[in-house]
């Protein structure tokens, strides 16, 4: 009551809060209530001559007030369906709204209030799949093991697993000894006060979450802390052993997964070997993603074996430490393979020998269609085989060579062997040192190309139409 | 198929061009001949490497298109560019990173080494400051200990400072990376700011080209719109300009036309009526002309028409008369075509049935053929058999009863001899000689043959007569009295044959024999005369003479006769013609003349000497066979085959009478008497038989009771009794 009071001033000028006014108030003291003293209020759409509402408007205001405990909704007319999602609150609990809900208005209510910046396009156009993977996103990236309890994720899962089809999480946060440490300012005082307790510490586990998302396709994970700022430490992005094998375990029982990204999370060869050997019978995996991390030959020579044992489309190691020899390995999963479309090789040091080694595997590869080698140490021996490669391989669209010391004569090796190409499309020769005119040239011979592309793309959409 | 249609149809559609739809055929191979034509020209086309359309492209690139392309290029540019810049700051960032990398790795080996290279001094220092330990220990003095010590607290603080002094240069190392890692993230903050401020240069960049970009082409589109608009109206503007003038033209034309046209016209007209009068003028007196034709006509025609009006009374009347007798004509037709098809249909049934008939009697007529012949060999089979048992049984009786005339004879001789005392005299009997039945005598005959042969065997005998009557007449021998009646019919049939001209002498025949034998050589088949040659005379004329006779078909002796009779009436009749007057010889004079003849043996030479005469043979033997053996041939297989039945046993019953008759009347009356006589004797001695035997009977009696008597006599028992029979019988025979 004290509210009453205190409210009409506040209320009378300000004609764009009026609906918000309760209305008991506006009952009590019908003068408060500027809206009795006009005719017409052009501003609240919902205005109408009518004083005594019809009973049906009054039923369904029952089912919106009431709505937390008696759900009706799928037995309403659908005008009264539409009225009622329209009304309803969107800090019903999930439990209520999550299965029974499908209406995308009111997922997009709940979206746009909680989160205010939303791309729906990310997320197949579902509000409603965007709402639960953002949220459960954020359970699992405030998660902190042995204070959180586990059943915080368990309990929203069965509520969203129907809709999470892609997990993009941003990071994971370390445990905490501390009784003081609160999820909202977890990563800087976790960090600061955590920071001497060593690598052993285990972060969320995934085995119990990625069998019960029976629709999940893909994710993407962070080991690291996002945000930490000068708290930095380094034991905030370990990424332990532990963590490896129940990921690993994770996704073998996870058989829908499509794609999987792991990055910025100190992968060395050991783990992405561990992980890989969990995925080499994954039934669907097409996409692998381990950029930014720390893996070295022998790893490159594990992924060399998925490539050949599953069908990959695309493989990402931008970002590694892979050399000569693992170069050597996956240049020999190429010359195999037959369904590989994409290979990121960028900032890794594979060196001519790698590179040589790749250039002859796509002699002999006819699938993959983007190479990205950018910052690899290449020199002009690679450039040669290159020039081969861009003569005899029909495929390749995209080529990304720069930051590679190719040299002028590598570069003029390269646009001889462009000039008899006609389908790559693409081709970096940026910070390369080939010269001007190799350049120029070569972009030439691109845009011809480019032309080429696009012609055969038009006459290819008009044949289809 | 169907661009290529489209293509050969579309660029001339107005023209009737030849569719491949199209009825006529004609139209429809040469429409596609044409569209044959049109691909190979295709073909051509495409092999020099120039598109047909490709020109017309080049040249219909509107301006608006110009544009679009341009801008596009100009976009892509534009884009490709901001791209290059907006990556340009990654690409340097990685080009960095990766220097940074190689530049750290450098740095890392560099300071390994000199921590290696640092330890192993420090390690080699460390190593002589213990060495000198040990020497500090041997020193006794303590100036030197001291000194030495002071000496190692010196290296060591050496050691250590130069270990603080790395340890220094570590840190400052660390702290220069740190700032370094400071800087770089400040850097790499301002490259994604850079990163962020190109990015939304390039996006506002790209937003306003697009948007001029868009205006431009708008605009192009609108110009060109403009210009086809103009163009196309000035087009119209001329067009119809031209319309107008030419349309003026054509007015022009044709007013000039109308007005020579009325001219001509006028003239035409003229002239026409000039035309039309003098035409006038000639027809009406043509018409008058005409008229009295047609007044004549008129009335020949009236005439005309009468008379044709009759004919045509007559012909229909005609007509009438005609279609009447025409359908009754019809109706008879068609009945008598029912007739027609009726008895035709009777005859095919008929034929039919006469055919099936005839098939069934055909069939009948051979199974009774068969069976006729099957009875006929039975017949045959049946009369051989009849005939040999008929033989047997008469062979059979005929000896029984020869036996019981043998018998009769016996008995009659034995009564004669024996009983009558008288000299027996054995009958005649010819029958008992011969056995077998009788055979009728003309099948006794000879054949021919035969006669040929006797005849020519009997050659060498002089006196023709002798033989001539046992050849004639073999049946007149000997007359015996008790065969009278036997013997008459032998003089029977002696005149019978006497009656025949047969009485031919020997001579003659084989003097025609031997003139047959000369002159029908060409009956005798030449192998045969060659098969003859070696042989004798007489028989080669025998052999040939058997040749001749089977050819002539002479078969028996009274053939050969005939023949001969034939040949000598034959001369006759020649010779009568020859001489012509002696017509008048009966023919029973002839006889009479050829009995003479035959009789007296000289002239019976002299006429046989002239027969006939050899070049006559011939001529006369055709006309023998004419005449007497076509006719025989028939009768003489007929009774060839009834000869069996026809055999007559007249006299069988003569015969066997004869046998019955063996002992005559006379000597059965002899007999009968003598019969009486003997059965007289015989009960006479029958009588004394009796007697005889009664007497002996008595006899015997009597002995046996003197047995009995004497044995009475004899007996013990008498000489018991009183009175002894003995004396009895003593008495009894006294008495006796």
């Amino acid at each position: 009551m004290p509210d009453v009071i205190a409210n009409p001033d506040k209320g009378v000028f300000t004609p764009g809060r009026l609906p918000q006014i309760s209305e008991p108030v506006m009952r009590l003291n019908p003068a408060s209530d500027p809206r009795k003293m006009r005719r017409i209020i052009a501003e609240d759409p919902e205005w109408s001559l009518a004083i005594i509402p019809l009973l049906r408007e009054l039923c369904l205001q029952h089912i919106v007030k009431n709505f937390e405990n008696n759900p009706i909704l799928n037995e309403l007319l659908p005008s009264h369906k539409a009225k009622v999602l329209e009304k309803l609150s969107t800090k019903l609990p999930l439990k209520v709204t999550a299965n029974l809900i499908s209406d995308e208005g009111y997922w997009n209510r709940c979206c746009t209030e909680r989160w205010g910046v939303c791309d729906v396009a990310c997320y197949g156009d579902s509000w409603k799949r965007m709402f639960f993977e953002r949220h459960l996103e954020k359970i699992i990236e405030l998660f902190i093991p042995d204070v959180t309890d586990i059943k915080t994720v368990l309990d929203v899962v069965p509520l969203c697993k129907n809709y999470v089809k892609k997990l993009n999480i941003s990071q994971l946060l370390p445990p905490v000894k501390e009784p003081q440490m609160n999820e909202d300012d977890n990563a800087s005082d976790t960090a600061s006060d955590l920071g001497h307790e060593g690598p052993s510490i285990d972060h969320f586990d995934f085995w119990t979450l990625l069998d019960k998302l029976t629709h999940l396709e893909e994710l993407h994970l962070v080991y690291g802390v996002s945000g930490c700022g000068m708290n930095f430490e380094w034991n905030l992005f370990e990424f332990t052993y532990r963590d490896c094998q129940s990921l690993a375990k994770a996704l073998k029982s996870c058989k829908t997964l499509k794609v999987f990204r792991i990055t910025q999370s100190k992968v060395d060869d050991e783990k992405v070997r561990l992980l890989i050997n969990s995925l080499l019978d994954h039934p669907f995996l097409t996409v692998l993603d381990l950029s930014h991390n720390l893996i070295g030959d022998r790893g490159a020579r594990a992924i060399g074996k998925l490539i050949n044992e599953r069908k990959m489309k695309s493989i990402t190691v931008y970002d590694n430490k892979i050399r000569a020899h693992g170069a050597q390995a996956i240049a020999y999963a190429l010359t195999k393979n037959t369904t590989l479309t994409s290979l990121n090789l960028r900032l890794n040091q594979i060196g001519d020998e790698g590179g040589q080694a790749i250039a002859h595997a796509l002699l002999k590869n006819a699938t993959l269609t983007n190479i990205h080698m950018g910052s690899n140490e290449l020199t002009e021996p690679t450039a040669t085989v290159l020039s081969q490669v861009l003569v005899q391989n029909k495929t390749l669209r995209n080529i990304n060579l720069s930051c590679n010391r190719l040299g002028l004569d590598g570069g003029k090796q390269i646009q001889e062997g462009m000039s008899y190409n006609r389908t790559v499309v693409e081709f970096d020769v940026r910070l390369t040192e080939i010269g001007q005119e190799s350049e120029y040239s070569i972009s030439q011979i691109l845009q011809n190309n480019q032309e080429k592309a696009r012609k055969k793309l038009i006459t290819e959409s008009g044949v289809k139409k | 198929m169907n661009p290529a249609e489209n293509g050969s149809k579309e660029p001339e559609p107005e023209e009737s061009v030849p569719t491949v739809e199209s009825d006529i055929p004609e139209e429809r191979i040469a429409a596609r001949r044409l569209r044959i034509a049109a691909r190979i020209e295709a073909k051509k086309r495409e092999a020099l490497g120039v598109d047909p359309d490709s020109k017309k492209e080049v040249k219909q690139e509107l301006k608006s298109e110009k544009q679009v392309e341009q801008s596009r290029q100009r976009l892509t540019k534009l884009k490709s560019d901001g791209t290059e810049l907006v990556t340009n700051i990654q690409v340097a960032a990685d080009s960095r990173e990766s220097q940074r990398r190689t530049d750290e790795a450098e740095a890392r080996r560099q300071r390994t080494e000199r921590l290696e290279s640092e330890a192993k001094m420090s390690l080699e220092k460390f190593e002589d400051i213990t060495k000198k330990w040990t020497m500090a220990r041997s020193r006794e003095l303590p100036q030197d200990l001291w000194e030495i010590l002071n000496m190692q607290q010196q290296q060591c603080a050496l050691l250590i400072e130069d270990k603080n002094k790395l340890i220094n240069d570590l840190q400052q190392e660390l702290k220069v990376s740190d700032d370094r890692y400071v800087k770089d993230l400040k850097k790499q903050a301002e490259d994604i700011d850079l990163m962020i401020e190109r990015m939304e240069e390039q996006i506002k960049n790209l937003m306003k080209s697009y948007r001029e970009e868009l205006n431009q082409i708008e605009k192009s589109f609108e110009l060109e719109r403009r210009e086809l608009l103009d163009s196309n109206h000035n087009k119209w503007e001329q067009m119809m300009q031209c319309r107008r003038d030419k349309e003026l033209q054509f007015l022009m034309m044709r007013m000039k036309r109308v007005e020579e046209q009325e001219q001509q016209l006028q003239q035409l007209r003229v002239q026409d009526a000039e035309e039309y009068n003098m035409i006038k003028i000639k027809l009406e007196t043509d018409v008058q002309i005409l008229e009295q034709q047609l007044q004549q006509m008129k009335a020949t025609y009236q005439l005309n028409q009468e008379k044709l009006e009759y004919n045509f009374q007559v012909l229909k009347k005609r007509d009438e008369e005609n279609t009447i007798t025409k359908s009754q004509q019809k109706r008879k037709i068609t009945r008598l075509q029912d007739i027609l098809n009726n008895v035709r249909i009777k005859h095919t049934k008929q034929d039919k049935q006469f055919r099936e008939e005839n098939h069934g009697l055909t069939e009948d007529y051979k199974r009774i053929m068969e069976q006729y012949k099957e009875m006929q060999k039975k017949m045959k089979h049946f009369a051989n058999v009849d005939a040999k048992k008929f033989q047997e049984i008469w062979l059979m009786n005929e000896e029984e009863v020869k036996e019981l005339v043998q018998r009769a004879l016996e008995t009659d001789r034995i009564i004669h001899e024996q009983q009558l005392g008288l000299a027996w005299e054995k009958p005649h009997l010819p029958f008992m000689e011969r056995s077998g039945p009788i055979v009728p005598e003309h099948e006794k005959k000879k054949l021919a043959l035969q006669l040929a042969e006797e005849v020519i065997r009997a050659k060498g005998k002089t006196d023709a007569d002798e033989e001539w009557e046992a050849v004639c007449a073999p049946g007149t021998q000997s007359d015996s009295p008790p065969f009278q009646e036997q013997d008459t019919l032998d003089t029977d049939n002696t005149e019978s044959s006497a009656d025949q001209p047969l009485r031919i002498s020997v001579k003659t025949i084989k003097r025609l024999l031997e003139i047959l034998c000369d002159e029908t050589g060409f009956l005798i088949e030449s192998k045969l005369l060659k098969l003859l040659s070696p042989l004798e005379k007489d028989e080669q004329s025998l052999m040939k003479l058997d040749a001749i006779f089977m050819a002539l078909g002479i078969e028996n002796e009274e053939d050969v006769y005939k023949l001969a009779d034939f040949f000598i009436k034959y001369r006759e009749q020649q010779t009568v013609d020859s001489k012509g007057a002696d017509e008048d010889e009966s023919p029973g004079k002839r006889e009479s003349h050829a009995q003479k003849e035959t009789g007296d043996g000289s002239s019976h030479r002299s006429s046989s000497s002239d027969l006939i005469h050899p070049n006559d043979v011939l001529q006369a033997l055709r006309r023998f066979t004419k005449e007497h053996f076509k006719p025989r041939d028939k009768s003489h297989q007929q009774s060839k085959l009834f000869n069996l039945n026809e055999r007559d046993d007249s006299k069988d019953a003569a015969y066997w009478e004869d046998m019955v008759n063996v002992i005559p009347e006379a000597k059965l009356k002899v007999w009968d008497a003598l019969y009486n006589a003997l059965e007289k004797y015989h009960h006479v001695l029958t009588e004394r038989m009796k007697l005889i035997n009664e007497t002996n009977g008595m006899k015997q009696q009597n002995s046996e009771l003197r047995m009995l008597l004497h044995q009475y006599v004899n007996s013990r028992v008498n000489a018991e009794l009183e009175i002894p029979p003995t004396q009895v019988m003593q008495i009894e025979s006294s008495w006796n």
